[in-house]
C-alpha cells in the first residue's frame, strides 16, 4: 500500500482525534497533562468542517463563528457527519496558538503563534530562532495530545468508557 | 507567507534515515546547484523554482552558510510563475493572424501556420509578463529529521519533496495520523498490531462510517 492509500484508509484516526478533542474540550475543560510540556489546554473554536459520504456523494458542512455555529456542527454529528477540519486553540505555559488542522494529512492552515517583539533588521537570527522554537512547541503540544489520544484509542478504556461518553455527548447535541 | 512573519500554513515531514556526513560537508555545492534562478531573457519557461535565503527572497547566493542555523537548516523555496491570460493570448493571436493574412493577401491560414503564430505570440507575451514570486519556508531540524514546509497544496508539496531529494539525496516521509501513531507506539516499544487492528468507530446509530 502506498502512502496516499494508507493515509486515506486510516484517515478515520485524524477524524476521531478531532472529534475527541472537541468532546474533551466541551465536557472536561480541555486540559491534558503531558510529560514534556505539563498541562496543555485546548479548545475547538471558530470553525468546524464536517463531511459525510453517501450514495449521492460527499456532503460537506462548514460551521464558522462562535457558539451558535458550533451548535449546528454538533447537530451535524448526529447526522453521521465526521469532523475533517477544526480550528484548534492550544495553550501551554504562557504560550497560545491557534490553527486549522486537517484530519487526513495533519496539515496546518492559518497558524498563529505568540507575538514576538523583535526587530527583524536588528537581530534576524534571533527572530528566526524565537519563531521556530514557538512553532516547534506548538507541534510538540499537538503531538502530545495526539499521543494521549492514540494510547487511549488502543486501550480497553476506549470501548468501555470513552466511546460511550462521546456517543452520549453527540446524542445530546441533537 | 512564512514562519517568520504573519500566519502560516505548513506540512510536516520526517527525513528518512540518518543524514550522511558527506551531505553536510557538501551543503554549499548542493544548495548552490539548486538555488533559485530568475528567468533567462530568452527562456520560454513558465515556472522557475529553487532555494533562497529564508530571511531574504532576493538572496539566492546564500554565502557563508547562512542557512545553517544550528540545529536547523533553513531555506525558502522560491517559485516564480509567469502566465499569459488565455483571453489576452486569443486576442493577440487574432490580431497577428489578421496582419499575416493582410500582408500576404490571403483569406485563410492553414492550421500549422496558425499554430506557429500562436507559439510565437505566446512566447512574446510570456517574455513581457511580470513573474509572480512566492516563497515557502522550509525548516529542517537536523537532530531528529523533522521538516516543516510552509505550504499545504498537494502539487506544491510534491514539487518540494522532489527538490529536497534532488538537493540532498534524502527522501521525505509525510507526517500523517497513522505514521505519527506508529512512531509513538515504536517509541513506547509497543506493537503496531493494536494500531493496525483499529477500524473506524461508530458513535451514533446508523451505518458504519466509510473507511
Amino acid at each position: 500500500m502506498n502512502v496516499l492509500e494508507q493515509a486515506k484508509k486510516t484517515e478515520f484516526l485524524g477524524r476521531e482525534f478531532l472529534l475527541w478533542l472537541w468532546f474533551r474540550s466541551e465536557t472536561e475543560g480541555g486540559v491534558i497533562d503531558t510529560p514534556e510540556l505539563g498541562a496543555v489546554e485546548f479548545a475547538i473554536e471558530g470553525k468546524v468542517v464536517l463531511q459525510s459520504e453517501g450514495d449521492e456523494g460527499v456532503e460537506t458542512v462548514t460551521c464558522s463563528g462562535e457558539r451558535p455555529a458550533l451548535r449546528e456542527a454538533r447537530y451535524a454529528l448526529t447526522r453521521q457527519k465526521q469532523v475533517v477540519q477544526a480550528m484548534i486553540k492550544l495553550a501551554a505555559g504562557d504560550e497560545r496558538w491557534s490553527f486549522l488542522l486537517d484530519s487526513c494529512w495533519f496539515n496546518v492552515k492559518g497558524y498563529k503563534g505568540p507575538k514576538v517583539v523583535m526587530d527583524r533588521n536588528d537581530d534576524p537570527d534571533g527572530l528566526f530562532f524565537e519563531k521556530v522554537l514557538l512553532l516547534e512547541r506548538c507541534a510538540r503540544a499537538l503531538d502530545a495530545l495526539f499521543e494521549y489520544f492514540v494510547l487511549l484509542r488502543i486501550s480497553p478504556e476506549w470501548e468501555a468508557e470513552e466511546r460511550p461518553a462521546i456517543s452520549a455527548w453527540i446524542e445530546a447535541g441533537a | 507567507m512564512g514562519f517568520i512573519q504573519g500566519s502560516a500554513s505548513f506540512t510536516r515531514y520526517w527525513v528518512e534515515g540518518a543524514v550522511p556526513r558527506e551531505i553536510m560537508e557538501s551543503l554549499p555545492q548542493r544548495v548552490g546547484r539548486y538555488a533559485f534562478r530568475p528567468f533567462a531573457d530568452d527562456s520560454d519557461q513558465e515556472k522557475s523554482m529553487g532555494w533562497v535565503n529564508i530571511m531574504d527572497l532576493f538572496d539566492n547566493v546564500m554565502g557563508g552558510l547562512d542557512y545553517l542555523k544550528e540545529p536547523y537548516l533553513a531555506l525558502s523555496l522560491r517559485l516564480d510563475v509567469r502566465r499569459v491570460p488565455a483571453s489576452a493570448l486569443k486576442q493577440f493571436c487574432r490580431e497577428a493572424e489578421e496582419k499575416v493574412k493582410a500582408a500576404e493577401e490571403i483569406a485563410f491560414l492553414p492550421r500549422e501556420r496558425r499554430i506557429e503564430i500562436r507559439e510565437s505570440v505566446k512566447r512574446s507575451l510570456l517574455h513581457r509578463s511580470i513573474p509572480r514570486a512566492n516563497v515557502y519556508d522550509m525548516v529542517w531540524r537536523l537532530t531528529d529529521g523533522m521538516v516543516f514546509f510552509g505550504a499545504v497544496n498537494a502539487a506544491l508539496c510534491d514539487d518540494f519533496a522532489a527538490l529536497f531529494y534532488q538537493t540532498f539525496g534524502l527522501t521525505l516521509q509525510a507526517v500523517y495520523p497513522y505514521a505519527l501513531a506508529a512512531r509513538i507506539l515504536e517509541r513506547e516499544k509497543r506493537s503496531l498490531g493494536a494500531l493496525d487492528a483499529l477500524t473506524p468507530c461508530l458513535f451514533t446509530g446508523g451505518r458504519q462510517p466509510s473507511d
